[in-house]
């Protein structure tokens, strides 16, 4: 075992490219200690703390995602803009918490404060998505798909420079994250659960556990609008063939903005609890960071799928939460290999199963 | 007056000018056959009624209301259903859900449903299946009832023999005679002596235009005008 992994990446190191990143790797531990790795990883603590963050980051993933695939399954349209929605969301989820919360409130009241930006947010951005479908997309829908490419790609660098804009001249750039608004996150949740720490010995922060209830909370909502009600019908019948759905009596393109709206709606509450998270926080940065993660989601689980979105963002979750633990534990000191983890996954799943986990051979389209 | 009326139907795919000016019109529980060879515009004319590919010129008048130029939703919700070419099943809903698609947020679609799984038993059994996972006969009927399913005035059904085996063919012509009791119908069909069993008059079109229509009655395919653009 120890003589493939160290022949492997021997093997490696012959490619200089490849032998940059093998470079990063600890050697010692590489070719001598496998199994010293192999115990420090299937450590209880260690399993729990990488699947319970993992957790975490995947419900923030999913809420980003869902939203595009489910436009994607509907309307067809691949949406550049949507980390720019997200960005926007922590930004106006920033300002609301900036706004109420004092030095002095407390864990209650600065939760209760985060689920009041979160509304606000989710209302205000839905609007805001359902406006730029109407005014800006709708008018494209017969051009072949590079002009909404071409489109969204430029609502999303417009938004990109217009927050840059406002954040320099409020002072708020060109830090990398806007500290106020991460700063108001309640210290209960910047630490680890002391019930888990004491009792089981488990060391996971407790913001990911309060990010994993959020994403259950939202999946459930989002599955239940799908499932159980008439207009989520429309979305999963549209998602197959929304020119017999029209052909059936139904107002496609309201249903359009309506999704469009939502999908905006959701990036943006992902946008929310992205303040609070510590690897992210308020960015302009975001709208590209977060749109490729989202296209990773939604490509591994398959476009248009909302099971295969949960999947996908459980999948990139942990995988996230395992490289940033091997990252943390100096196993490995290369600092992009989430990243490069992650788009790993990308390939070998448009390799073994190009429509994703979930996906079937053709959707969306009108 | 007419259920539907074309008066100079025009209608194009991009530069293509497929229907040069079609003249139909169809009485109230009538059913209409629509013959002639293949691309000659029979499925352009009913995507033309329906407004899916409008026309360019030329007026569709529905229940003696011009709806040329209505979005596709809204000509549907005057009372057009549509049993497209190939089905058209929703694949990943269940064959109840392929149902209530068909009825409006304000229908009354329980007693809807009732009378539908009452004219289609082999449905009902099959209620909470995918539709993918249907025969292609199932998938047939199930077309039928989501087109018949929102109390419509008029069924436009394309081409409902199409690949399904002779015995079920019988099944589909049932459940289309039990459809004309309840709407007036227009037929798009290839099978020619089906299409004459079935409808009470019959349009023939080549290049894009009528050129002869009549009564089903005593015409054969021998008929000389509807060989000589019938015969491939």
């Amino acid at each position: 075992m120890i003589g493939t992994l160290s022949g492997f990446l021997a093997g490696l190191a012959v490619v200089p490219e490849l032998a940059a990143i093998v470079s990063f790797v600890d050697v010692p531990l590489a070719l001598g200690g496998v199994g010293d790795f192999l115990a420090r990883l299937l450590q209880p603590d260690t399993l729990v703390r990488i699947l319970l963050e993992g957790m975490g980051k995947a419900a923030i993933y999913f809420m980003i995602a869902v939203g595009l695939t489910l436009v994607f399954g509907l309307m067809g349209v691949l949406n550049f803009a949507h980390g720019a929605f997200a960005m926007l969301g922590a930004y106006v989820g920033g300002i609301v918490l900036v706004g109420t919360i004092s030095a002095g409130s407390g864990v209650g009241t600065r939760l209760l404060l985060f689920v009041v930006a979160a509304g606000v947010v989710f209302a205000v951005m839905a609007a805001f998505g359902a406006a730029v479908e109407t005014k800006l997309v709708r008018p494209i829908y017969d051009r072949p798909p590079t002009y909404q490419i071409l489109l969204t790609f430029g609502i999303g660098l417009v938004l990109e420079e217009l927050s840059r804009i406002v954040t320099t001249l409020r002072g708020i750039q060109p830090e990398p994250t806007w500290s106020a608004a991460a700063g108001t996150i309640p210290a209960v949740l910047e630490g680890s659960i002391d019930i888990l720490q004491e009792t089981l010995g488990i060391n996971v922060r407790a913001f990911y556990l309060f990010a994993a209830a959020g994403g259950i909370l939202v999946a459930t909502a989002v599955w239940l609008f799908l499932t159980r009600t008439l207009y989520g019908l429309y979305i999963r019948a549209g998602s197959e063939d929304s020119e017999m759905v029209e052909a059936l009596g139904v107002d496609v393109r309201r249903a359009f903005t309506v999704v469009f709206g939502i999908g905006t709606g959701l990036a943006a509450l992902g946008g929310v609890f992205l303040t609070w998270d510590p690897t992210w926080g308020p960015s302009v940065l975001l709208n590209i960071d977060v749109l490729l993660f989202a296209f990773v989601v939604v490509v591994i689980g398959g476009l248009g799928s909302f099971k295969g979105t949960v999947a996908a963002a459980l999948v990139v979750g942990v995988a996230d939460s395992f490289t940033t633990w091997l990252f943390h534990t100096g196993i490995v000191t290369f600092p992009g290999l989430p990243e490069v983890t992650i788009f790993l996954l990308l390939v070998a799943t448009l390799v073994v199963k190009p429509q994703g986990l979930y996906g079937v051979e053709e959707v969306g389209g009108h | 007056m007419s259920v539907l009326e074309l008066e100079d139907v025009h209608t194009y795919y991009g530069e293509s000018h497929v229907l040069q000016g079609v003249d139909l019109q169809v009485e109230a529980g009538e059913i209409v056959a629509l013959l002639g060879r293949n691309g000659v515009g029979k499925t352009t004319t009913l995507r033309s009624i329906l407004q899916l590919t409008p026309p360019r010129e030329g007026t569709v008048r529905f229940a003696g209301e011009d709806v040329t130029g209505l979005a596709t939703s809204d000509v549907a919700n005057r009372g057009v259903g549509w049993v497209p070419e190939e089905r058209r099943v929703f694949g990943y809903l269940t064959v109840e859900e392929n149902v209530r698609i068909a009825v409006g947020p304000d229908g009354e679609y329980e007693s809807l449903r009732d009378e539908i799984f009452t004219l289609f038993p082999d449905l009902e059994r099959f209620r909470d299946e995918e539709a993918r996972n249907l025969s292609g006969g199932q998938q047939q009927m199930l077309a039928i009832a989501r087109g018949m399913v929102g109390d419509n005035d008029l069924l436009l059904v394309d081409e409902p023999s199409e690949g399904l085996a002779p015995m079920i063919v019988e099944q589909v012509v049932d459940a289309l005679r039990e459809a004309s009791a309840e709407t007036t119908m227009i037929l798009v069909e290839q099978n020619f002596p089906l299409a004459m069993d079935l409808a009470d008059r019959f349009y023939l079109l080549d290049q894009g235009t009528v050129v002869e229509s009549g009564s089903t009655e005593g015409v054969t395919a021998d008929d000389e005008r509807i060989r000589r653009y019938l015969a491939a």
